[in-house]
């Protein structure tokens, strides 16, 4: 019966997560979209969440609905001309994103139903107790270069040394690559002070000074 | 819960029904922190400002203001200006609502009273608890006035930046603690005052004021409560809603400053651990030296003690974000965010550094014991 | 978008979004009054601050020239209505030196009891709502809990709260009622710790030293350029108070009374609170510097209070008796200045003989200190305009007359 629990949640997630990916493409103005791509995304991580994942679910929240999206919105109400900007799309670039879309269904649609574990109904994925399971854990160790998954498997310790090496590498080029983009945003968007500044001292505030006296 | 009820009832229905009871207890407690908190904050403010606050509704102290209040926010009229988008302006106070609500799930209240245990209880509350801000910059900028623009802008440039260093010091606690569960680091802080995680080295000391200081700034409370600061944007992004909706933005705020403050208590205050052990002097609580375990019923006492406890430190800590609201002019947004960039993320960076050397160089502790697992 | 420090100059090289030309006002909680500014801002820097006035014209003047000076008195009343007697006096003065007529010594130093408390009540709103400015409540509560006591004075002795229409040509419509001077003496004794209380949770809180030191700093030139007056003036280092500069028909009244015109001059403010110098951060002519001084001269109106009250009991006689309602002028015109809690009033008349002035016109103190608004808030932040509009203290009354 816990089947069917399962299964209900799952779909009435996923509908919610289509039908709001739906609302994004058919809306006209730009920031019921990224509203629209919240709920979207917020439903995906629900689904991360039943499926056991909960690593995975809390990050989608944090860095696709919480960052980026929070970021999306606030360059939006920047830039938008007029309090709520619309956007009118072309019935070139309807056929355009049809076409890259479908292809890209297509794909999907081709790797679900060939993976072969998914298509014989077995253990249910995601039978969750009330009690938490070290669900980090293994990532955390798996980006430091200890695969759990594999620790089992081969307990010799030549085999521990050779092929677990894990995604450390991955990962410190992604923190790498993280930190030049971050400096090239701060560089990109650091204020161009001249070499002369007219004395306006008269406006500004000193707010370096962190002991005003006293 | 689902487990025990599932002795009698099909799992399914179990579920459902655990799942409602706990979604009732967490809803009513966050509605109640509510309505408590605006009584509180109107006799605390009374009390600073040399009045008296709230005296006749319900009697003696006016404790039934809260209800007053919300009768007349309910039966307010429901006002959209016409610039508004009116979809996102509706929606929007319920977003922020939930997040503030949805922190509360994974929030344990005792040894094992959490509604969905999370082996990454802390990530996920900091995650949610961000979400807020999402409602926050929809409302504003729904609304179609400039003011609440200005505000949203001011909320989402604010809260996006202190959820760095609000997370940094989260980490610190963890990385002592070594696991992301809340309820496993809760029970590592039993016993003795001294095995709580903010007096376990000096850098956890410190990152306490620090986390302070952030969380109060990334719930918008004074003095950082520049989305909102009356005096200079009117209302900022509540400035065009009323009514019953204003009131759902204004419950989701002290839903969030009870969670921040709970959090702290967990991380930092030993969560539902008393100063003394007395629950386990009591046999309401496991011995790990005698290997003692309480009986079932005892150790659901224990543990109601302990959530009277941890209600109680995370209303000294909402105590005092009005305490300090009431007392201190407002910063300056540049000031607000030369103080997470310039001193918060810099300083819960050296604590998190400190207290990895500290780890390092003193696995079992210096003085005290430490409190890794 | 934090912009630090903002400096204009840089505000122009960075990122640029759209310029937004916002209200703030008529209806506001902090434009002090119907004021509307209208503010054109990049994001949160403002680049230009426009007041728009006349949201509470009542024609005090016009009307002026169809009631007698003494009819007329109650009108003055509400110009700065947070100080109504210090208006009274204005316009009695100017109507006295017209007649030449001479109050007697007790009416002086009743008048300077009286003008000195309602310049207290109006720092205290003026320091209150400053800080209520600056998102801090709890220190308005303390000073109107205060200006509230001066309020009760005041019932006693007019059976007015707020217009009082109490001192008028002549001398003043009543004496004090007997016991009326022990319980000032209660009052200032019970103030002078307050004052401390809002230094402390004003003056040296760290976070208020940020939001008003080096912000909207007016330096002397463009003060006098303005012809701003009062704490406005003094706070850019500029001595000049009327009480002891001003026409001889006006400084007399404070003949033999002992007391400081508070302005920075060379570094230092004549009168120190020992332990707590001046902020490093603040400038000469800043917000802070401007509402120090109300802070300041606070105590100085208490000085002259307490001189007044022992100057009061010696003299001798009545207080003076108003003139006739509608008492015939003099055919000539008179101009006078008084230096009110908010920079010089000025009242004039034109009389041609006759009962009812031919002009009376008012000199408004806070319309000159408003003018100097835009100037200041060029390059500023959106925080920083209810910031500097409330160092102003501008009372709208006073403005639109």
């Amino acid at each position: 019966m816990g089947i069917v629990f399962h299964t209900v949640l799952f779909y009435l997630l996923a509908i919610l997560a289509c039908g709001f990916a739906v609302a994004v493409v058919l809306s006209n103005n730009i920031v019921r979209m990224a509203f629209y791509l919240v709920a979207c995304l917020g439903a995906v991580a629900g689904l991360f969440f039943l499926a056991g994942a909960d690593f995975v679910g809390a990050l989608q929240l944090m860095i696709y609905v919480g960052g980026t999206l929070v970021l999306l919105i606030f360059g939006v109400m920047l830039t938008a001309r007029g309090p709520l900007a619309n956007i009118q799309t072309s019935r070139a670039q309807w056929a355009m994103v049809g076409l890259i879309g479908a292809s890209l269904l297509a794909v999907l649609l081709y790797a679900a139903t060939t993976a072969g574990k998914w298509t014989h109904s077995g253990q249910i994925v995601a039978d969750r107790s009330h009690v938490s399971k070290p669900t980090a854990t293994p990532i955390g160790l798996a980006l430091l270069g200890v695969r759990a998954d594999r620790l089992n498997a081969e307990r010799t310790d030549a085999a521990l040394g050779k092929g677990m090496a894990g995604y450390l590498l991955p990962f410190e080029i992604v923190s790498v690559h993280l930190v030049v983009v971050l400096i090239g945003a701060a560089y990109l968007a650091r204020a161009r002070r001249r070499a002369t500044t007219p004395p306006m001292a008269a406006t500004s505030g000193d707010s370096n000074n962190l002991d005003p006296g006293d | 819960m689902a487990d025990f009820l599932a002795i009698w009832l099909p799992s399914w229905l179990a579920l459902t029904l655990a799942a409602l009871v706990h979604v009732t207890l967490i809803l009513t407690l966050a509605l109640t922190a509510a309505a408590a908190f605006t009584w509180a904050e109107r006799k605390v403010a009374g009390r600073i400002q040399d009045r008296l606050g709230p005296t006749r509704v319900g009697g003696r102290f006016g404790w039934l203001q809260a209800v007053a209040d919300g009768l007349k926010l309910v039966s307010k009229e429901d006002i959209i200006p016409r610039n508004a988008d009116p979809l996102l302006f509706r929606t929007a106070p319920y977003v922020s609502f939930c997040a503030s609500f949805c922190v509360y799930l994974a929030l344990p209240f005792a040894n094992g009273w959490v509604a969905q245990p999370l082996d990454i209880a802390v990530f996920f509350v900091l995650a949610v608890a961000g979400l807020e801000v999402l409602g926050v910059i929809l409302g504003g900028y729904a609304s179609g006035s400039k003011w609440s623009l200005f505000g949203a802008m001011r909320e989402a440039a604010q809260v996006v930046s202190y959820e760095v260093p609000l997370a940094l010091c989260a980490v610190i606690p963890v990385m002592v603690a070594g696991t992301m569960d809340l309820v496993a680091i809760g029970n590592m802080q039993a016993g003795w005052a001294w095995n709580w995680l903010i007096f376990h080295n000096p850098f956890l000391f410190i990152t306490f004021f620090i986390y302070f200081t952030c969380a109060v700034a990334s719930v918008n409370r004074a003095p950082f409560d520049l989305p909102e600061a009356e005096s200079e944007l009117v209302a900022g992004f509540l400035t065009e809603y009323s009514g019953f909706r204003w009131s759902v933005f204004f419950m989701a705020e002290y839903a969030s400053m009870f969670a921040v403050s709970m959090l702290a208590a967990i991380l930092f205050l030993g969560g539902w651990n008393g100063p003394l052990p007395i629950t386990v002097w009591l046999g309401l609580a496991p011995n790990p030296a005698t290997g003692y375990e309480p009986h079932a019923l005892l150790a659901y006492f224990g543990n109601f003690l302990g959530m009277v406890n941890i209600l109680i430190k995370a209303t000294l800590g909402v105590l005092l974000m009005m305490w300090a609201r009431w007392t201190l002019p407002r910063l300056r947004i540049d000031q607000v965010m030369t103080m997470c960039l310039k001193y918060c993320i810099p300083l819960a960076a050296v604590m998190f550094v400190g207290t990895m050397i500290y780890l390092y160089a003193f696995p079992v502790g210096l003085i005290f014991r430490s409190g890794g697992g | 978008m934090a912009v630090e420090g903002v400096d204009p100059e840089v505000a122009e090289c960075d990122v640029r979004t759209d310029e937004i030309l916002i209200n703030m006002g008529p209806q506001h909680p902090s434009t002090h009054g119907v004021l509307r500014v209208v503010l054109r801002t990049d994001g949160e820097v403002v680049l230009e601050a426009t007041p728009h006035i006349g949201y509470l014209h009542r024609c005090a003047e016009k009307i002026g020239e169809n009631v007698s000076p003494r009819q007329w008195i109650p009108y003055t009343d509400r110009m700065d209505y947070l100080a109504g007697m210090n208006m009274n006096l204005g316009w009695s003065l100017c109507v006295e030196k017209l007649l030449k007529l001479e109050v007697p010594e007790k009416a002086r130093h009743l008048r300077v009891i009286i003008v000195e408390l309602n310049r207290i009540a109006s720092h205290l709103v003026a320091a209150g709502t400053y800080g209520l400015d600056l998102g801090s409540f709890t220190p308005f509560m303390y000073a109107f809990r205060e200006r509230e006591k001066i309020y009760d004075l005041f019932e006693l002795v007019c059976g007015a709260r707020l217009t009082y229409s109490y001192i008028t040509i002549g001398g003043a419509m009543a004496d004090f009622p007997s016991g009326w001077l022990e319980k000032c003496e209660k009052f200032l004794n019970e103030f002078e710790p307050v004052v401390d209380e809002l230094h402390a949770l004003l003056t040296d809180n760290t976070i208020f030293i940020r939001r008003t030191a080096g912000i909207g700093v007016l330096p002397a030139e463009v003060a006098i350029d303005y012809g701003c007056t009062g704490p406005v003036l003094r706070g850019s280092g500029v001595a000049w108070d009327l009480r002891r500069d001003g026409d001889p028909w006006y400084t007399r009244m404070y003949e033999g009374y002992e007391f400081h015109v508070i302005a920075q001059t060379n570094g230092r403010y004549p009168v120190e609170r020992p332990g707590h110098p001046v902020p490093k951060a603040a400038v000469l002519g800043d917000c802070w510097h401007r509402y120090y001084v109300r802070m300041l001269e606070c105590v100085e109106s208490m000085r002259l209070i307490r001189q007044g009250m022992e100057k009061y009991s010696r003299a001798k006689g009545g207080i003076g008796e108003p003139i006739k309602l509608m008492q015939k002028l003099p055919k000539g015109e008179v101009y006078l200045e008084t230096e009110a809690p908010k920079g010089q009033m000025g009242f004039m008349i034109v009389s041609d003989g006759a009962a009812i002035p031919w002009r009376a016109r008012a000199r408004s103190s806070s319309f000159c200190n408003l003018s100097v608004l835009s100037e200041l808030c060029r390059g500023c932040l959106i925080a920083d305009v209810p910031a500097i509009l409330g160092s102003l203290d501008i009372v709208l009354g006073e403005i639109d007359r």
